[in-house]
């Protein structure tokens, strides 16, 4: 099997897959790091599951969404030496591929009515 | 945290939760895991709520279990579509894989399904594992009377109900055409005992038939329904004639009953009270009365609760009240009770068919045995010339359980598509062995339903998933210790690895090992088939011609049915070129015979004494010309011999030896079944049962005085078998058009699909065949294994003939190494055929299981085989040009 390589080939993403990639958007992060980071931003309306979580992070991998960092943070504050995931620059495409297929329904449905545009911007 | 810190209940479940997940998955995230699981479980502690924790548990619970699951599936997917492209990458290779596993996939199907029909599918009927046989064990008369079928169905401590059922045989007439069916006389609980419900109309009632002159009534069974009328819903109420006389039809029985024996295609049931008032025999009068008429299979159904022991038990008890009450003809009555899957086809074979069909059963799995062996073979040659492929996927991060787990893969996939190929194949078989069992006799309707029902289908995924595990695993194993490395760095060259030189060696050795020990069987059995035909069986079968006939279906009286036998006689002793015919009952070692308890008069005075069973016959004055059996004493039947006159007996030399030794019998009597007779002549012992029997007594009997309800006539002639066949149907035509005459044959053929040979046909047919199939694989696998050898030995060869090697050197090495195989092969194979053989003696005839002959024979074949398979690729090496053969380096 070739690789994928263009972005939409990925859509859509399953939303915690894109949880994950959001999650990672602002720096490394080590798997437990993604949860807690997920849970926290969505006021724990979104929980992952670990095994879940690692699943994901496998496929992801193996997609070439996300890749171990090999930049360690300080020794000090490396947390039992876990490994940290990075998104590369087509995990990153792919993740905004899918907030822009988001938001075209987003926009879709508000010109139909169905959700009231936001008062302030 | 400390290393020294003994860890947590927690995390050791954590630790054994993640230990469910893939190999690869672990490897990669097992910690991470883990630790993240932990990170959480100390989270929830320290937010110190019960709920929390709880919620952690039932959440790390549903993950694990969904995760894990998916994980591997995903796995074995990849798995699978890599074995798939590769395979489909090495057509012939696949192919040929594929092939070899069908072969001994779909012979052990077989006989599973085989064993499935005679030992394991569960009657259609309710509760099928309640039923048990109750058969008497002693003698050769299985069955019980109805009145003690009656006793031991008053053991109703352990037994809810019982019945007795009686399969005949006769004509059916229905506008005009006629046929003959297989039906049974069922005592009236039959169906409500066996919970089967009617499909149309109804079933029997209780006592019905019982009242004298009661309009006969018959259930049709909704196969023959189905294919007699058609489904044609308005049978009910109209008459059918069975026997000669009209029956009403009451009603279909369910779609899914197929009666209760495996064996016999039954398609009518008669209540049994109706077996006086529609067949007008003589010897049934006393059905429901006389206690020594043993006339019913029986099967009683364990109460909810009750053991099969605790009801033995009981019944045996209740045997042996009856023994005291009635010594004349209960002394002999031991009482059998086995479950009704073990009863199969009768409860006196069922143990021995139990034995062989396992037996064969067995000699498949090492067929089995040796296909997967050969596929391993195959895989590991293959894997070998792959080799720098698995190095490069090792350098490329595949780990080696990753690696071997892709063998295994491979091995399965190639398993399990040869299970599919397979299937159609023992379909098709199991519908030609039906057929083949349906037509060893047309006397009853065998019908053996071999088909492959969920039960068979389920044992062969498993056995293709043991020998796809097992043709998976050496190069599994064989993976898991090469030195990858080495691999990568020896260039073009693709060595194979000593671990995996010398298990596909073993491989080899196995194959041989195994093929001669189902050949070893096979010849075991080939000789016993010799062995039976050439016992004497006291006449002379060669020359003689049966055909069978039954006046008595068409409703035919004492008078008339002697009016037939002496019409058909006298026009067949008339056909030119007949020297001799008559008439006799049953043909000996048919797989229907008859036996009567005799007793000499005076009865012998010793308290403990019982009546022998003696093979019986009705014949007519002619037979023992006919069948040249020599007379020993006294005469043979004549025109003073007839109905009204002194019942008469001719008996063998056992029995006079028995009754009367060293005394002539001549003169004195006996009692069979009942009946007063006076021996009046004496002849030389035979065969009446199987080929295998010690001496057994025998009684003849003048159809003159017994008119018997079917016989077959026995005709010598030197004529050939096929005009004479025809010109025989025409002339019983003749004598009666209304008589139905069937299995028309040479005596020979009788034999064969008889109790004489027939075992032992289908015995050394099927060992012969799994034995060179599976010499065949070997001989295969030895090939590739030299063949391979040599591909590899090219340089070294072409060096050793730059050097001066003679081709006749070279050769000598390469047969030399097939032969080190053959030989070691060969030497544990008969240690293992040793150990088989001796499971085979109880059906071995005439022949030791450690025959030398056999041994011999076989090890000389197989060394012939692995000679041949080694020659080729020998002679190849002959051909190496030293100048190319170093050059290609």
């Amino acid at each position: 099997m070739a690789p994928r390589t263009r972005a939409e080939s990925f859509l859509p993403l399953t939303p915690p897959m894109l949880h994950t990639l959001v999650a990672l958007a602002d720096g490394d992060k080590h798997g437990y790091a993604i949860l807690k980071e997920i849970a926290r931003r969505t006021d724990e309306s979104v929980r992952l599951s670990a095994g879940t979580l690692y699943a994901l992070i496998r496929r992801a991998e193996a997609d070439g969404l996300i890749i171990e960092s090999d930049e360690r943070p300080d020794i000090s504050l490396d947390d039992e030496r876990r490994r940290y995931y990075r998104l590369t620059p087509l995990g990153r495409k792919v993740a905004a591929a899918e907030i822009d297929r988001l938001e075209a329904i987003v926009e879709m449905a508000r010109e139909k009515k169905l959700v009231p545009r936001p008062r302030s911007v | 945290m400390s290393p020294a810190r003994r860890p947590s209940f927690a995390e050791r479940v954590f630790h054994a939760l993640v230990r469910l997940f893939p190999f690869d998955f672990r490897a990669d995230h097992g910690r991470d895991l883990e630790q993240t699981l932990r990170a959480q479980h100390s989270e929830a502690r320290r937010a110190g709520s019960m709920r929390a924790l709880t919620r952690l548990w039932l959440d790390v619970a549903r993950d694990v279990f969904t995760t894990a699951p998916r994980e591997h599936l995903a796995v074995v997917k990849q798995d699978v579509g890599y074995a798939l492209r590769s395979l489909r990458r090495a057509p012939v290779f696949a192919i040929s894989a594929v092939l070899t596993l069908a072969i001994g996939i779909g012979a052990m199907t077989g006989m599973v399904a085989v064993l499935n029909t005679v030992m394991f599918r569960p009657l259609a009927v309710d509760r099928p594992d309640q039923l048990i046989s109750i058969s008497n064990q002693n003698g050769m008369n299985a069955y019980v009377s109805y009145k003690d079928l009656q006793d031991y169905r008053a053991e109703t401590a352990v037994l809810s109900d019982a019945i007795g059922y009686v399969p005949r045989v006769a004509t059916v007439s229905v506008n005009g055409s006629t046929e003959r069916i297989t039906f049974e006389l069922v005592t009236d609980n039959y169906f409500s005992m066996l919970g089967v419900q009617p499909a149309l109309g109804r079933l029997i009632r209780p006592n019905e038939g019982r009242a004298a002159r009661e309009a006969p009534v018959v259930v049709l069974s909704y196969d023959y329904w189905l294919s007699r009328f058609g489904g044609d819903p308005s049978i009910v109420g109209r008459s059918v004639r069975l026997g000669g006389q009209p029956f009403t039809v009451i009603g279909v029985s369910s779609r899914s009953f197929r009666g209760t024996e495996s064996l016999l295609r039954v398609s009518a049931y008669v209540p049994a009270w109706m077996i006086e008032t529609f067949m007008s025999w003589a010897s049934q009068q006393g059905t429901f009365e006389d206690r020594s008429l043993r006339t019913f299979s029986m099967l009683g159904r364990l109460r909810p609760g009750v053991s099969l022991e605790q009801a033995r038990a009981a019944l045996v008890v209740r045997a042996s009240l009856l023994a005291r009450d009635y010594p004349e003809t209960h002394k002999d009555v031991r009482l059998r009770v086995i479950p009704e899957t073990q009863a199969r086809p009768n409860p006196q074979l069922g143990a021995v068919v139990r034995v062989a069909a396992t037996v064969l059963a067995g000699l498949a799995a090492l067929l089995v045995l040796i296909t997967s062996a050969n596929v391993a073979n195959l895989l590991m040659a293959r894997a070998v010339s792959r080799s720098r492929e698995v190095a490069l996927r090792a350098a490329l991060g595949a780990r080696r359980g990753r690696l071997a787990r892709q063998f295994l893969t491979e091995g399965l996939t190639l398993a399990l598509l040869g299970s599919v190929v397979a299937i159609p194949f023992v379909m098709l078989a199991m519908t030609a062995l039906r057929n083949f069992v349906s037509n060893t006799t047309s006397a009853v309707a065998f019908d053996a339903d071999f088909s492959l029902d969920v039960r068979v289908l389920t044992t062969m995924l498993a056995i293709a998933i043991s020998a796809g595990v097992v043709a998976g695993l050496a190069p599994a194993l064989a993976a898991c210790r090469a030195d990858l490395g080495a691999r990568l760095k020896s260039g073009a060259r693709e060595t194979e690895h000593r671990t995996g030189g010398r298990m596909r060696s073993a491989l080899v050795v196995v194959q041989v090992a195994l093929s001669l020990t189902l050949l070893v069987s096979g010849g075991l059995f080939i000789r016993s088939l010799d062995r039976a035909r050439h016992i004497d069986l006291g006449f002379e079968p060669e020359g003689m011609l049966v055909a069978t006939t039954a006046p008595a279906l068409q409703g035919y009286d004492f008078e008339k049915r002697l009016a037939f036998y002496r019409a058909g006689r006298e026009r067949i002793a008339g056909i030119p070129g007949v020297e001799h015919a008559a008439w006799i009952q049953f043909p000996p070692l048919g797989i229907i015979g008859e036996a009567a308890a005799v007793t000499p008069e005076p009865r012998p005075s010793d308290p403990d004494w019982r009546a022998p069973m003696a093979s019986e016959a009705d014949i007519s004055p002619e037979y023992f010309e006919t069948a040249r059996v020599r007379l020993v004493e006294g005469r043979f039947f004549d025109e003073r011999d007839r109905a009204g006159s002194t019942p008469v007996v001719i008996i063998n030399q056992t029995l006079a030896g028995r009754f009367w030794p060293g005394q002539s019998p001549i003169g004195r009597a006996l009692i069979a079944d009942g009946d007063r007779v006076e021996v009046v002549g004496v002849v030389q012992n035979g065969k009446y049962q199987n080929v295998a029997e010690s001496p057994l007594g025998a009684i003849f009997r003048p159809v003159e005085q017994t008119s018997p309800v079917s016989a077959s006539i026995a005709i010598r002639s030197s004529r050939s078998s096929v005009d004479l066949a025809r010109e025989v149907r025409q002339v019983l035509a003749l004598a009666d058009p209304e008589v139905a005459v069937y299995d028309v044959r040479p005596m020979t053929e009788h034999l064969d699909n008889g109790n004489a040979f027939f075992p032992f046909r289908v015995a050394a047919f099927l060992t012969g065949l799994f034995g060179s199939m599976g010499a065949l694989l070997a001989s295969i696998g030895l090939y590739g294994m030299i063949a391979y050898h040599v591909s590899q030995r090219i340089r070294e060869i072409g060096v050793r003939m730059a050097l001066g090697a003679r081709a006749g050197d070279i050769m000598r090495d390469v047969l030399a190494r097939g032969g080190r195989f053959a030989v070691i092969g060969i030497a544990l194979g008969i240690v293992l055929a040793a150990g088989v053989a001796r499971l085979l003696e109880g059906l071995l005839v005439g022949v030791s299981p450690f025959d030398p002959l056999t041994y011999t024979a076989v090890a000389g074949l197989l060394v012939a085989i692995c000679l041949i398979a080694s020659l080729v690729p020998a002679r190849r090496a002959t051909t190496v040009d030293p100048l190319v053969a170093l050059r290609a380096e």
